[in-house]
């Protein structure tokens, strides 16, 4: 059943089945009420977190961790980190994974799945911190990011492929279609809702282990968590992990959206 | 009839599902008497299966009341009322992770019998549909071909004896060829066991062949005629019966027909009846008795026209299937032994085929 | 000092926190699991009927809302999901099998819900018409059905919870992460290197004892019927 081992986040085709859409922006609401849900969990987070927040006397060194500037700034290195190793994972990971799923590559799928699957296992927190003995800073932390996605990416983005129908690509071929231009006008296009979902997949993964680049010097949003498990402030420590599971939750609903949209155009 | 001759009741039986308002049975009275095959046979979504599942009340009856032998089963609890009827659907529903005997055994096995009866019982029902024990007590329905799998369905259902057996389409699933051997072992059974059987179907030839009686259903959930075979086909009862029993009828009629019950032209043996007056063929017999060739025929020359047999228990189907089959306008009909008992001219046959219409 | 050096000196020590990883996550995924099938079973009855109010809505507005609360909580990153329990249930062990348990709930509940209802539909309504009732249907057919689905669902979760385990030792939670912890701190020193590596390497070892664990339970478990 490997339709079933998809990474965390990726609805599975099933999911997805049997929402029939009605016609009229209530349709559209009704069809995709579950991408409700982490807004809601979102505003409601922050809201929550924000009153907790100004009933508190926040002594000068939580008060100093707290202000807008330092916070945005933490902000945009967690950004930074996640769209540099997302788009190097894209650009690595899905091409691999396109070529993988050519007639003469199929033999390599096995492996790469079982070895994908086991991959997952392996802390994304070790390689990046082996990374650090390399060098401190942005750099390793990319790449460090990168490696720890590629496996996972390039699994889902063979298991997708695999799901294309195949009667489709015989009817091209039959119709005389090169293998190039199946690949191009047939097999791409088809495999876009994979490409999606394996760019939110790598959103998610690197979201969460940009939260670890403090630890090799790279900054980022876990730099709040580090300051406040070493000051031993209860109030911080609630603070940065409420902005960092409403950051994830919110890029993984943006990639939710612009999936469902581009599924939607492609039929 | 009296009252336990009738094995099941529907008396007044309505089904609307819910969210709409034409009802899917239309208030059905209808009486299976015990030990009958009666095929259920419309068009789709004419009430059919809705009737059948309403019996053991798959689906619950919006009104009126179902009698099983005697007793009123409307309100009694579902799933006790299906441990007491056999069910057999098209797709088998044989349970996978289950073994064959264990399939067979599941209802006996709910009812609380002694382990070793269970497996007894798998074993001679395994005999009983055709499947050799030993071979296939033990394999998985995967293991198995679609023809085999309904045959353990078949004989799931008859696990703990239940008078009643209803069945959905058993046999729609399968090759056409396997299917006409299914029926023929399925008339087989019936006549060891001697149930009372409610069968859905689509299929008319299945229909004739199978059926005691035959309830045509019309859309709408309709009953259009309750009758047996023969009168359903020859006396249809309103102009969507005759448009759904169609052209082929009268054909199809042919397979009801006994050879027994038809009244048969004279056949000599004797050679010394060579050239008589009256007409009737003459036939070289062997030693045994048994017809090898046509001694003299009053019409034609005999030498010319080969000698084709049927037996007595076929039906005028078969003779006219021989006859076809052996370019043959007569055929002689012999008993078990092979002796003859008369002939079937092709000129007889739709002369006799008329007669009998007209004596109704 | 080079990593086998370190291995050696140190064998006891990795050996006990590859141990205690191996146990914090099968008791995390034990525990998870039991919740994520025991509520898969309770709301995978059947599709309500929209015409009458019945238990089966409430069944399903269960699965669903359950099934879309835990994939979000996915998508939180773990180190948050840590910090924000740190108030309430503190540094320590708690903590961590608290945490680690949530993230190990989705995949098993989406596998055991998908499972169950993709049993063919045949067998269902044969099972019915043979008088099976409800719970009995449930776990005597549906559930066995299901279960190699559920099985991998348990499997895929186990290893990702190796992973997510590791970061468990930032609250204090026991298992491999220490030595990474204790690596990083002391980055310069001759053996942060071999702690750091060998830290990440275990993990691959655990995760290839419970694959063999798991193939193991498959092959008794898994009905022989319906064994690919």
């Amino acid at each position: 059943m490997t339709a079933l081992d998809i990474q965390p986040g990726v609805p599975t085709p099933t999911e997805k089945a049997g929402k029939s859409s009605g016609g009229g922006f209530l349709g559209v609401i009704r069809a995709n009420y579950d991408l409700l849900v982490a807004p809601i969990i979102v505003v409601v987070g922050l809201l929550l977190t924000y009153l907790y927040i100004s009933a508190q006397n926040l002594d000068t060194i939580e008060a100093r961790a707290l202000e807008p500037a330092n916070v945005l700034s933490q902000l945009g290195q967690h950004l930074l980190l996640t769209l540099y190793s997302t788009v190097l994972v894209l650009v690595i990971a899905v091409p691999i994974g396109i070529a993988l799923s050519r007639p003469g590559a199929r033999r390599v799928q096995g492996p790469v799945l079982a070895l994908g699957g086991f991959a997952q296992a392996l802390p994304p927190f070790g390689v990046l911190l082996l990374l650090g003995f390399w060098e401190f800073g942005i750099r390793s932390a990319v790449i460090g990011l990168t490696l720890a996605a590629l496996l996972p990416v390039l699994r889902n983005t063979v298991v997708g492929l695999q799901q294309v129908d195949q009667s489709l690509i015989e009817a091209a071929r039959g119709m005389g279609m090169s293998s190039r231009q199946t690949l191009f006008s047939v097999e791409i296009p088809l495999a876009v809702p994979v490409i999606v979902a394996g760019l939110r997949v790598a959103l998610v993964l690197n979201v969460g282990t940009a939260t670890l680049a403090t630890y090799i010097g790279a900054g980022g949003l876990g730099e709040l968590v580090q300051q406040a498990l070493r000051l031993n402030r209860i109030n911080l420590l609630f603070v940065s992990g409420a902005i960092i599971a409403a950051l994830a939750l919110l890029i993984d609903w943006l990639a939710g959206v612009a999936e469902r949209a581009i599924v939607a155009r492609s039929g | 009839m009296s009252e336990t001759e009738n094995m099941i009741v529907l008396e007044a039986v309505e089904k609307v599902y819910p969210g709409s308002t034409a009802p899917a049975v239309e208030r059905l009275d209808m009486t299976i008497p015990k030990g009958e095959i009666v095929m259920l046979i419309g068009p789709s979504g004419c009430g059919k299966t809705t009737t059948l599942k309403m019996v053991n009340r798959l689906i619950e009856p919006t009104s009126g009341r179902i009698i099983l032998d005697g007793e009123d089963v409307t309100d009694v609890n579902g799933d006790l009322l299906r441990r007491k009827i056999g069910y057999v659907i098209q797709q088998g529903g044989l349970f996978p992770h289950f073994s064959i005997a264990d399939n067979i055994g599941v209802v006996p096995k709910m009812l609380g019998w002694d382990k070793n009866k269970i497996r007894e019982r798998a074993d001679e029902l395994l005999h009983l549909v055709g499947l050799e024990p030993s071979t296939y007590r033990d394999r998985y329905p995967r293991q198995l071909s679609g023809g085999q799998q309904q045959r353990v369905g078949v004989a799931r259902a008859l696990a703990a004896d239940p008078p009643v057996m209803l069945m959905d389409e058993p046999f729609g699933a399968i090759d056409p060829i396997t299917r006409d051997r299914l029926q023929d072992e399925f008339l087989e059974i019936q006549r060891t066991v001697g149930k009372t059987i409610c069968f859905v179907t689509h299929d008319l030839q299945e229909a004739v062949k199978l059926g005691d009686r035959i309830a045509v259903f019309a859309t709408g959930g309709r009953l259009a005629q309750y009758d047996d075979p023969d009168t359903v086909l020859t006396h249809p009862a309103d102009d969507f019966v005759s448009d759904f029993v169609g052209g082929g009828a009268a054909v199809r009629r042919l397979s009801l027909l006994e050879l027994s019950r038809l009244e048969l032209h004279p056949v000599e043996t004797d050679v010394a009846a060579v050239g008589n007056q009256n007409g009737t063929p003459v036939a070289e017999v062997d030693g045994a008795g048994r017809p090898v060739s046509w001694r003299h025929l009053p019409d034609r020359d005999a030498a010319g026209t080969a000698l084709v047999t049927v037996p007595l228990s076929g039906t005028v189907y078969d003779a006219v299937d021989v006859m076809l089959d052996g370019s043959a306008s007569l055929v002689a009909v012999v008993d078990d032994e092979g002796l003859p008992q008369g002939v079937l001219h092709w000129n007889d046959l739709v002369a006799g085929l008329k007669t009998r219409e007209r004596e109704r | 000092m080079n990593v086998f050096q370190y291995f050696a000196e140190n064998s006891t020590q990795i050996i006990n926190l590859t141990i205690q990883h191996a146990q914090f996550v099968f008791y995390c995924v034990a525990i998870g699991s039991i919740i994520s099938i025991a509520i898969g079973l309770l709301v995978s009855t059947g599709e309500p009927n929209p015409n009458r109010f019945s238990f089966d809505w409430w069944a399903t507005g269960i699965r669903e809302g359950s099934l879309l609360i835990t994939a979000a909580v996915l998508t939180i990153p773990s180190l948050a999901l840590f910090v924000l329990f740190l108030p309430i249930t503190g540094l320590g062990v708690t903590t961590a099998i608290i945490v680690l348990t949530i993230y190990t709930l989705y995949t098993v509940l989406r596998n055991t819900v998908a499972g169950l209802t993709a049993v063919d539909r045949s067998v269902l309504e044969s099972a019915r018409g043979l008088g099976y009732g409800r719970v009995r249907r449930l776990l005597t057919i549906q559930l066995p059905l299901a279960w190699p689905v559920i099985l991998n669902g348990i499997r895929v979760t186990t290893l990702i919870s190796i992973s997510i385990a590791v970061v468990a030792s930032i609250v204090q939670g026991p298992g491999l992460g220490k030595l990474l912890l204790t690596g990083i701190t002391r980055i310069g020193a001759s053996n942060a290197f071999p702690q750091v590596l060998i830290g990440t390497v275990m993990c691959l070892v655990v995760a290839a004892f419970f694959e063999i664990i798991f193939a193991i339970v498959q092959r008794l478990t898994i009905p022989r019927g319906i064994r690919v």
